[in-house]
């Protein structure tokens, strides 16, 4: 077979070998001269798989000093909406490696997440530990690593309060408020659920469980073990079964 | 607020944190950057915040990259 020459007109042979980032600025004069404008630098055309990376501690009410690596929830917020409303996005994948953060900014990633109409899989890589665990089980399938862990634990005071019993309650709501959206969205029970948070001598300096990835599995509080591979795999055969879904409901 | 982190509160709130962050976003062609101005007046990219993969295989804006405006 006949190799297909490449040859430009105006350039000679010379450079036949340039990356077509050098061939750009001819092709974008001629264009001037042939229409006198030019395009809006256009990208790849829309991926339909988009995907939420959430690191380092959830940041909420309060900025974290610039030490700390934060996911800030005005920033993943606004994206969950703009993936909601665009049609050409299909699915999303939700990578999860965190180590916990604010408990209101954690249940509202979790509650979008969990209302979101387009088919979303998560995955746990390294830890999603304390208000990372809601967050993983809210999504429509979720897999975790082998080797990835998640910590369970109560809910902590941090900074100033007062010793009164209101206290205690306060920090009860606060916690039956994630065992609550963990037990709804993920086969485990609620006494599991618990029984995992205050189980004695698996933590040196606190109560509590670190679930690695099968046993994760094994407790029902996420679906498989699995990578990449497999999340993108079961994206798409969700993306597949919604889109049939609405076929049928339009006829 | 109520912080339900592995993390300790002291590693959390440091004392010597003086130091304000600089960063600030930055949008490239409807890409969202999270970028941080050096000396010389230009900007580094330290994250992409985008959600679509593609904006993450675009070699203007890989994270440690130099986006001037001259």
């Amino acid at each position: 077979m006949e190799p297909i020459k490449y040859n430009k007109p105006d350039d000679g042979g010379g450079n036949e070998q340039e990356t077509p980032k050098e061939e750009k600025p001819s092709s974008l004069i001629e264009k001037i001269q042939q229409l006198g404008q030019t395009n809006v630098p256009q990208l790849a055309q829309d991926s339909k798989i988009h995907c939420l990376t959430i690191v380092g501690q959830i940041e909420g009410h309060m900025t974290l000093p610039p030490q700390n690596k934060t996911t800030k929830y005005e920033h993943l917020i606004p994206q969950l909406v703009a993936i909601e409303q665009n049609p050409k996005i299909e699915g999303l994948l939700v990578v999860l490696n965190t180590v916990g953060g604010d408990v209101e900014a954690g249940l509202a990633i979790s509650e979008m997440l969990a209302s979101l109409s387009k088919p979303t899989v998560s995955i746990v890589l390294g830890g999603g530990h304390s208000i990372g665990v809601p967050i993983a089980v809210s999504c429509d399938y979720s897999y975790i690593a082998e080797t990835a862990t998640m910590t369970i634990h109560p809910i902590r005071l941090t900074g100033l309060f007062i010793g009164v019993p209101q206290t205690f309650e306060y920090l009860d709501k606060m916690q039956d408020r994630v065992v609550t959206f963990v037990t709804k969205h993920s086969k485990i029970t609620e006494e599991k659920f618990k029984e995992l948070m205050f189980e004695k001598g698996n933590l040196t300096r606190d109560i509590g469980t670190n679930v690695v990835g099968t046993d994760a599995v094994k407790y029902g509080l996420i679906d498989e073990v699995g990578g990449i591979g497999q999340a993108m795999k079961k994206l798409n055969e969700l993306i597949a079964i919604s889109s049939e879904g609405t076929e049928g409901m339009v006829q | 607020m109520i912080l339900y982190t592995l993390t300790p509160p002291e590693m959390i709130f440091t004392n010597d944190n003086q130091e304000v962050s600089q960063q600030k976003m930055y949008h490239l062609d409807g890409i969202p950057l999270l970028v941080e101005s050096d000396a010389e007046g230009a900007y580094r990219v330290v994250r992409v915040m985008s959600s679509d993969p593609a904006h993450y295989l675009d070699e203007r804006c890989t994270p440690g990259a130099k986006i001037s405006f001259l």
